[in-house]
């Protein structure tokens, strides 16, 4: 199979998930107990209003029919309107991805520049304490609930040594120009920080480990010997040669563990106040606004479905051995 | 001066057992432009002996004991940056599988290119000219220089290997079992190439095999090696002519021998010792058929005979008569039925 | 992670070298005679690393804690306490140690709970989850993977597309949207951790079993006759079983953070005391900013113990599995 051929194959599988996630979604929706309306219309409402939202949803057609419709809807990111603010679900979204993306990308980068540098060392350290150190030390970082470190560093760093914000995402008063301007400013930094801190604590583990476990199946193989008998610094052994080799398995898992990662933001946006997908997706759940939390969630799927793509995408890439037999 | 100089040379690994003491005092040397190979069975230390020479033991083993001299020098008591600087540039390798020996990431070329300026200064094109003649040199066609290991059959493998030990002209080259993974014509094609590129440059080699017919036909000097000690020593020629240790007599009947194409492999019975503890007396004592109390006891004294150096106690019984049988089935029978009386 | 390669061969077990030892007693008997040495000998492997008995030592005091909870806990976890004026407490009270009046042990909630009682009957929202998530994942993911893998083909298709389909849902975000639905109850918790979590395990097994499929004693096996049963319980299965244990310990750890992910979010059983909803009533009453730490950390220290004991066996069973992980001599 030739790497066009593959991703082919590919694309048509990213369909067929994007499809079996948006097909659950409706079921889920359709199968509740009871009258569906009954959960998506808040008994406040005046029948005129109730009226519209079941036209909206188009609850009133045939099941079939509300399918088709449920899913070209989804293809267009059109939700609806929040039952909440009447916003439409995707101009919500749209403003709150941004947010998100900046905070997954910051803890991302953290995690796994920081983890796979680590997980290099452990790995070329084996049976001594520093190993031994590493991977316990990897273990506690994705034992302790992401949350809870929040709550310590928002405790020690915000409350005690006030040199960290308690929340959100720029202080009051500052009202940037745009997002970009926002994102360049050091206010922003300072309120990113400690959350994408947190959430790179807690994903740091996995590349860590990973990288480790690779590092010891390539430290054995007979090239690295070669390279050490040429007489290369141990420092280009180490990273030129072996980190090369064991980041492979690295790209795919690291895709995969975005999915985590996403669970993950959603604990810590609530946890630091920080105006993303994730935290806008559980008030939405809490205040049962139905169509901001399942467009919300249609994201965060999507962006793992995605990432998991371009993750077997770019193995191809990375490495001149794929075959895709 | 000899330009290697193995001198009591102990290497263990650490297992949760206790210590392996997979070399245990071995001593012998190379001289320039000589050919020396080291046989034996696997597990007899040969490796561990290269990869001691190379510095490149595993993380469990290391050199307890005895000194590896290069040009003189002590290369066991280096640091690590001037050991760097002799390896490859003086002491290159052509290593046991080339089938893995490659980073499977990077083409050809770019391997060639790094070892060569891990040690000299050169231009880019200087360094692409210096592969281009050296895959030409190994019969490679220097087009495929840009391919990737994976795009190289067995053979061209081990041939990109052979241009890598060359490409700095080293002094000394350590060959482990450089052609077993190939078919018996690319090993010959494979052997006549390496011998042919070293008179060329005048290096040294230390062949490591348990193919005594490779040896036979390429080295001058050979070293048998048995259980981390050395049992014979000597030029090749008597090494396979008039042996004295009943271990090198055991391995010459069990490869095929093209002077006497007739004749019946035996195998020598049994397996080498563990060597976490190892017998007292001959480590051979268990599988020789002219094993006496005295070898079990006490370690063989070194015995000059000719030109070898042996370590048995019974050389003697050698020339009288063991030498001719140790080809039969029938000689090592007493070694299987002592064997069978311990089980 | 925990891929076997051809160099394994220690840890393959095959249920039938064991036949005609025993002969007298019944075919069933001595089949499961034959599981229990397997079990056996994977405890024995097992117990060589401390890391790996400290995480045995931690769940075990958990569940110890969880069963004898009534007992040790002075107050019940959601009973209000009254102050040593009498009057019923409505701000939070230092622990004793720290002068807190009312003698309690790590003080109360701002809404006059005991903490350390509801730290103690936290214990059991928490290990009833982690167990359950570990069974059923573990055992649903092996069993779709010793079909998938033992009889390939179409099978095998339909159930790996089932499986990168899972792959496709985000965890915690489907958990929530799922108890949403469903409503927030421990129950629906617990199956919404399951329908996820068996993913990674028939993944992974699966290509065991492929493997295991080509071996010397399962074709063998076929050629005599065997039947597919026999062959999957006798020859297959065993030597999947530290697969299953591996995954079945990390499943207690994603089981528990994940329970406590969803009720520090508020969308836990409102009715039970878990230490998630106990940190997340300390979030919602800012006790950070208040530096009542006596609140929000000891919730946060018990989760990660009982995660950390639970990831702890599992790496244990890891580097078991792995050969490639272990030192070699």
């Amino acid at each position: 199979m030739g790497k066009t051929e593959f991703a082919i194959r590919r694309t048509f599988q990213l369909v067929l998930t994007l499809w079996a996630v948006g097909t659950l979604l409706f079921v889920i929706f359709r199968l509740m107990p009871g009258d569906p309306t009954s959960y998506i219309l808040s008994p406040g409402m005046d029948a005129e209003a109730r009226q519209a939202i079941v036209e909206d949803f188009g609850l009133n057609a045939p099941v079939h029919e509300q399918y088709i419709s449920f899913l070209t809807n989804a293809v267009v990111l059109d939700f609806g309107r929040s039952f909440h603010t009447s916003e439409p679900v995707q101009d919500v979204l749209f403003r709150l991805i941004p947010n998100t993306l900046v905070l997954m990308l910051a803890a991302f980068v953290m995690a796994y520049g920081i983890g796979i540098v680590l997980g290099v060392f452990v790995g070329a350290n084996r049976g001594t304490r520093f190993e031994k150190g590493g991977i316990v030390l990897a273990l506690v970082q994705r034992s302790m609930p992401t949350f809870w470190v929040g709550i310590l560093v928002l405790w020690i760093f915000g409350a005690w040594l006030g040199v960290i914000p308690m929340s959100g995402m720029r202080s009051a008063g500052e009202s940037p120009e745009s997002f970009l301007h926002m994102v360049a400013s050091l206010d922003f930094f300072w309120h990113l920080i400690a959350p994408a801190a947190c959430l790179a604590f807690y994903s740091m583990g996995y590349p860590l480990l990973l990288m480790r476990n690779s590092m010891l199946e390539i430290l054995g193989e007979e090239f690295i010997d070669v390279c050490e008998a040429k007489g290369l610094k141990r420092r280009t052994v180490l990273f030129k040669h072996a980190a090369r080799n064991a980041f492979l398995p690295i790209v795919t898992a690291a895709a995969v563990s975005l999915g985590f990662a996403v669970g993950g933001s959603v604990l810590i946006e609530t946890v630091f106040g920080w105006p993303g997908l994730g935290r806008e997706m559980v008030r939405a759940v809490i205040r049962r606004d139905f169509p901001v939390a399942q467009g919300a969630f249609v994201m965060l799927a999507g962006l793992v479905i995605t990432m998991n793509f371009v993750a077997d995408l770019a193995y191809g890439y990375l490495d001149p051995r794929v075959t895709y037999d | 001066m000899s330009l290697l100089e193995v001198d009591d040379l102990r290497v263990h690994y650490e297992t949760g057992e206790g210590p392996v003491k997979a070399v245990d005092g071995v001593s012998f040397s190379i001289d320039p432009g000589e050919n020396v190979g080291i046989v034996g069975e696997s597990g007899c230390g040969k490796t561990t002996l290269a990869d001691a020479i190379l510095g490149i033991l595993e993380e469990n083993g290391s050199v307890a004991g005895g000194e590896i001299r290069f040009d003189g020098q002590d290369i066991t008591d280096m640091s690590a940056s001037e050991r760097r600087r002799l390896m490859w540039n003086e002491i290159s390798m052509i290593p046991q599988s080339a089938m893995n020996a490659l980073d499977p990431v990077y083409t050809v070329r770019d391997q060639i290119v790094e070892a060569i300026f891990a040690h000299e200064t050169m231009s880019n094109n200087e360094a692409d000219e210096r592969v281009r003649d050296l895959f030409e040199l190994v019969g490679l066609d220097p087009e495929r220089a840009d391919d990737y290991p994976h795009q190289f059959s067995g053979g061209m493998r081990q041939r990109a290997m052979i241009a890598m030990a060359l490409a700095l002209e080293p002094s000394l080259i350590l060959a482990d079992e450089p052609t077993t993974a190939l078919d018996v014509i690319m090993q010959d094609q494979i052997l006549k190439r390496i011998s042919a590129l070293q008179d060329e440059i005048n290096s040294s080699m230390m062949i490591i095999t348990h193919d005594v017919s490779v040896v036979a036909e390429t080295c001058d000097r050979v070293v048998v090696m048995y259980a981390g000690k050395v049992a014979e020593e000597g030029p090749a020629d008597t090494i396979f002519d008039r042996p004295y240790h009943p271990y090198t007599l055991g391995l010459q009947g069990a490869f095929p021998n093209i002077r006497k194409p007739d004749q019946d492999l035996v195998s020598i019975p049994g397996h080498p010792p563990e060597l976490i503890e190892p017998p007292t007396g001959c480590r051979f004592v268990d599988r020789c058929p002219l094993a006496t109390e005295d070898c079990r006891t006490s370690e063989p004294p070194e015995v000059r005979t000719d030109d070898l150096r042996t370590f048995c106690h019974h050389t003697d019984k050698i020339d009288g008569g063991f030498r001719s049988r140790a080809g039969d089935r029938d000689a090592w029978k007493e070694t299987v039925a002592a064997m069978e009386i311990q089980r | 992670m925990g891929i076997q390669d051809e160099t394994a061969d220690s840890i393959y077990t095959d249920l039938d070298e064991y036949a005609g030892v025993d002969d007298d007693r019944s075919e069933w008997s001595r089949f499961i005679a034959r599981w229990r040495e397997t079990f056996a000998s994977q405890w024995r492997l097992l117990k060589q690393d401390t890391l790996v008995v400290f995480g045995i030592v931690t769940i075990a005091f958990f569940a110890l804690v969880a069963v004898l909870a009534p007992y040790i806990a002075p107050h019940s976890p959601l009973e209000r306490q009254y102050g040593d004026d009498g009057v019923l407490i409505s701000q939070w009270h230092e622990p004793f140690w720290l002068g807190g009046e009312g003698g309690h042990i790590l003080g109360t909630t701002a809404e006059g709970y005991d903490i350390f009682s509801q730290l103690v009957f936290g214990t059991r929202p928490a290990l009833i989850v982690g167990f359950a998530a570990a069974v059923i994942t573990a055992t649903f993911g092996t069993m779709v993977a010793l079909v998938a893998g033992y009889y390939g083909g179409r099978v095998d298709d339909v159930l790996m597309r089932l499986v990168d389909i899972a792959y496709g849902l985000p965890l915690l975000p489907t958990v929530i949207l799922m108890v949403a639905y469903l409503g927030p109850s421990f129950f629906n918790v617990i199956i919404a951790v399951c329908l996820l979590q068996w993913r990674s395990s028939a993944r992974v097994i699966r290509s065991q079993v492929l493997s295991l499929r080509e071996r010397p004693f399962v074709q063998s096996a076929r050629v005599a006759g065997a039947s597919d049963w026999r062959i999957i319980s006798r020859h297959i299965a065993p030597n999947v079983l530290p697969l299953t244990f591996l995954y079945a310990a990390f499943a207690i750890g994603w089981g528990i953070l994940t329970e406590a992910g969803v009720s520090f979010l508020g969308l836990g059983d409102p009715s039970q005391v878990s230490w998630g909803t106990m940190l997340q009533s300390s979030h919602t009453y800012n006790a950070m900013s208040h530096g009542v730490w006596w609140w929000f950390v000891p919730p946060g220290i018990c989760i990660a113990l009982v995660v950390i004991s639970g990831f702890l066996i599992g790496r244990g069973y890891e580097e078991i599995t792995n050969p490639k992980l272990r030192r070699r001599n």
